[in-house]
């Protein structure tokens, strides 16, 4: 129980300035976006009151949003169902395996903590043309695979692939540190008790590990998903949406509409959008997760 | 609420075969070793990337070392003083952020925690409602509102929005510890006749550093590294930060390869140097920040 009984001008002095400051800077720009799309407006000269043309136009006559829509989708979806997998197996074998885990998983986090502006420009290098000092292709002709050798960021079929594998590796590190930190927080006498019951190795791992997992796990899902779907610095810094298109993602069309074509109600629109898609799905996969602990407690 | 920051505790080893070579064991120490080649050799590539001629770099023999050590790209990344000046800058808004994200957040934090009043739940719940939305949402309308008030193209027009979009997860931390502070302590400065400001200041604060900590680390990383708004609301050369500084500098010298790379070494080298000094803060902060989150 709180016990300092305070005088409501003092309340407001310790809370009002933060309150205030963030909403004048998160909620008001979140409205005005939202009237925004409304409009019809380049930014700059006279805006047209358009009610909801441009979300009509959006989500059935636009042929680069839905494709969009779904790349961002993509880039989520493998990440929750190859990164985290992946992450959690490493966490599970490197609390079991190693005796002083802490340089592993902290080289393994470095490329988390950097800029993605050097990420970006860093695997734009690998990537080049062996001709010009990539690294990826010069492996692969080296290897006497030449066939397999692309300009891996400037074919369309392939560049959104290559931008993946980025984000991938960048946040491999980020949920094996996550989860490894979830698995050490189990007490150790759990598992001391269920090896006297037999359960040890894979057996305690699925009855022990993945149910008390869940809660942490819950956080990498949550922050893969939203994370993807905010993904927009490493595509801008490596393809910028393109080639005609072809690596766009939701955020990332929002920006080329707005500030490349100065659609900026239409940008507006997708802005929303953008929004509303990352409320809907935090709401859905904390529903999601409340379901699979109860079954677990 | 209380604060329980996840420790790295300890290694609890559960080993049974502790000490015997096993295929299983060798087997996973093999998987470890390639999971630290893809995560740091492209990085460790870049170095050696960096000190490399053009010609060396173009030979295609991606394995060797630079027959001799190329400084020169280095004073090419160096000339000019930008690179310092994106430094500087960096420093700058960073930790003008820090320091309005700790002062506002945990005034707000200390009132959450400790008062007793109706809508302390509440302002939380704003917060958290906050943390869900996108920063990419308030791009455009940002830009028109700073634009209006005259401030684009400042670093107040970074420092603003990187401010607001800190705050939801600080207050969240430090309120969670300020919940755990023993009560007695407060009631014995009031009975000592201290005022709200005073036990905020001098009891609250300095108890609080450990989340604290973690904040510093959060919006450090955060911040630093941020590239999309300060590539959209600041132009001026002299103004641009780190992450900006480095992607003008690369598209601008696009064909000294070296030189290239020696300016990405440099762009990640102050937060490497400080992982070096930090790992184990900053590994802990950061999940920390991804659990309150």
């Amino acid at each position: 129980m709180n016990v300092l009984r305070v005088s409501g001008w003092k309340i407001a002095a310790f809370v009002l300035p933060c309150l205030i400051i963030y909403s004048l800077l998160v909620f008001v720009p979140i409205l005005v976006s939202f009237y925004s799309g409304l409009l019809d407006w380049n930014g700059i000269g006279d805006a047209k009151f358009i009610g909801l043309k441009n979300f009509e136009k959006m989500l059935t006559n636009d042929s680069i949003f839905w494709p969009a829509v779904g790349r961002t989708l993509l880039l989520a979806g493998v990440s929750m169902g190859v990164q985290l997998p992946i992450a959690l197996c490493v966490a599970i074998l490197i609390s079991r395996y190693v005796r002083k885990p802490n340089f592993l998983v902290s080289s393994y986090f470095l490329p988390v903590i950097l800029s993605v502006v050097v990420i970006g420009q860093l695997w734009k290098t690998i990537y080049n043309p062996a001709s010009m000092g990539g690294m990826l292709n010069q492996i692969l002709e080296s290897l006497g695979l030449q066939s397999w050798t692309h300009s891996w960021l400037t074919e369309p079929k392939i560049a959104i692939y290559s931008v993946i594998v980025v984000a991938l590796w960048q946040y491999l590190g980020y949920h094996i540190l996550i989860q490894f930190t979830g698995i050490q927080n189990i007490p150790s006498d759990i598992y001391e008790a269920a090896k006297i019951d037999g359960a040890s190795g894979l057996k305690a791992d699925r009855y022990i590990t993945l149910p008390l997992i869940v809660p942490i796990f819950k956080i990498s899902v949550v922050l893969s998903f939203i994370g993807s779907l905010q993904s927009f610095d490493l595509i801008m810094v490596m393809t910028g949406g393109g080639p005609a298109h072809a690596t766009e993602v939701v955020a990332s069309l929002m920006y080329n509409m707005s500030f490349l074509s100065m659609k900026y109600g239409y940008g507006s629109a997708i802005a929303s959008f953008l929004v509303i898609l990352c409320l809907v799905a935090t709401i859905i996969i904390n529903g999601l997760f409340s379901k699979l602990d109860k079954r677990y407690s | 609420m209380s604060y329980t920051a996840p420790v790295l505790r300890k290694p609890t080893v559960r080993n049974d075969r502790r000490g015997r070579f096993s295929v299983t064991t060798s087997i996973v120490y093999v998987i470890f070793a390639i999971l630290i080649v893809t995560q740091l050799y492209p990085l460790l590539w870049l170095l050696i990337y960096s000190l490399k001629t053009n010609e060396e770099i173009l030979s295609g023999s991606f394995f060797a070392l630079p027959a001799s050590l190329q400084w020169q790209n280095y004073s090419d990344a160096l000339g000019g003083g930008q690179y310092f000046r994106y430094l500087g800058n960096s420093l700058f808004v960073t930790s003008v952020t820090m320091v309005c994200v700790i002062v506002l957040a945990s005034l707000t934090g200390f009132a959450i925690a400790r008062f007793r009043w109706k809508y302390a739940n509440a302002v939380l719940m704003v917060f958290l409602v906050g943390m869900m939305i996108p920063m990419q949402g308030t791009l455009l309308p940002l830009m028109i509102i700073f634009k209006h008030l005259g401030i684009l193209n400042t670093h107040l027009s970074l420092i603003l929005p990187y401010m607001a979009f800190q705050t939801p997860i600080a207050v969240f931390i430090i309120s969670g510890f300020m919940r755990s502070i023993p009560h007695e302590i407060e009631e014995s400065a009031i009975v000592d006749g201290s005022g709200v400001f005073r036990i905020y200041w001098n009891i609250a604060l300095p108890i609080s550093v450990p989340p604290i900590m973690t904040v510093c680390i959060l919006t450090f990383i955060n911040i630093w590294n941020e590239y999309i708004l300060a590539a959209t609301f600041v132009t001026a050369e002299r103004l641009k930060t780190l992450p900006f500084g480095v992607y003008s500098f690369v598209s601008q010298y696009s064909v000294n390869y070296g030189g290239i790379g020696a300016f990405l070494v440099l762009g990640a080298l102050p937060v490497i140097l400080i992982y070096f000094l930090l790992a184990e803060k900053i590994t802990k902060g950061m999940v920390a920040g991804a659990v309150k989150g």
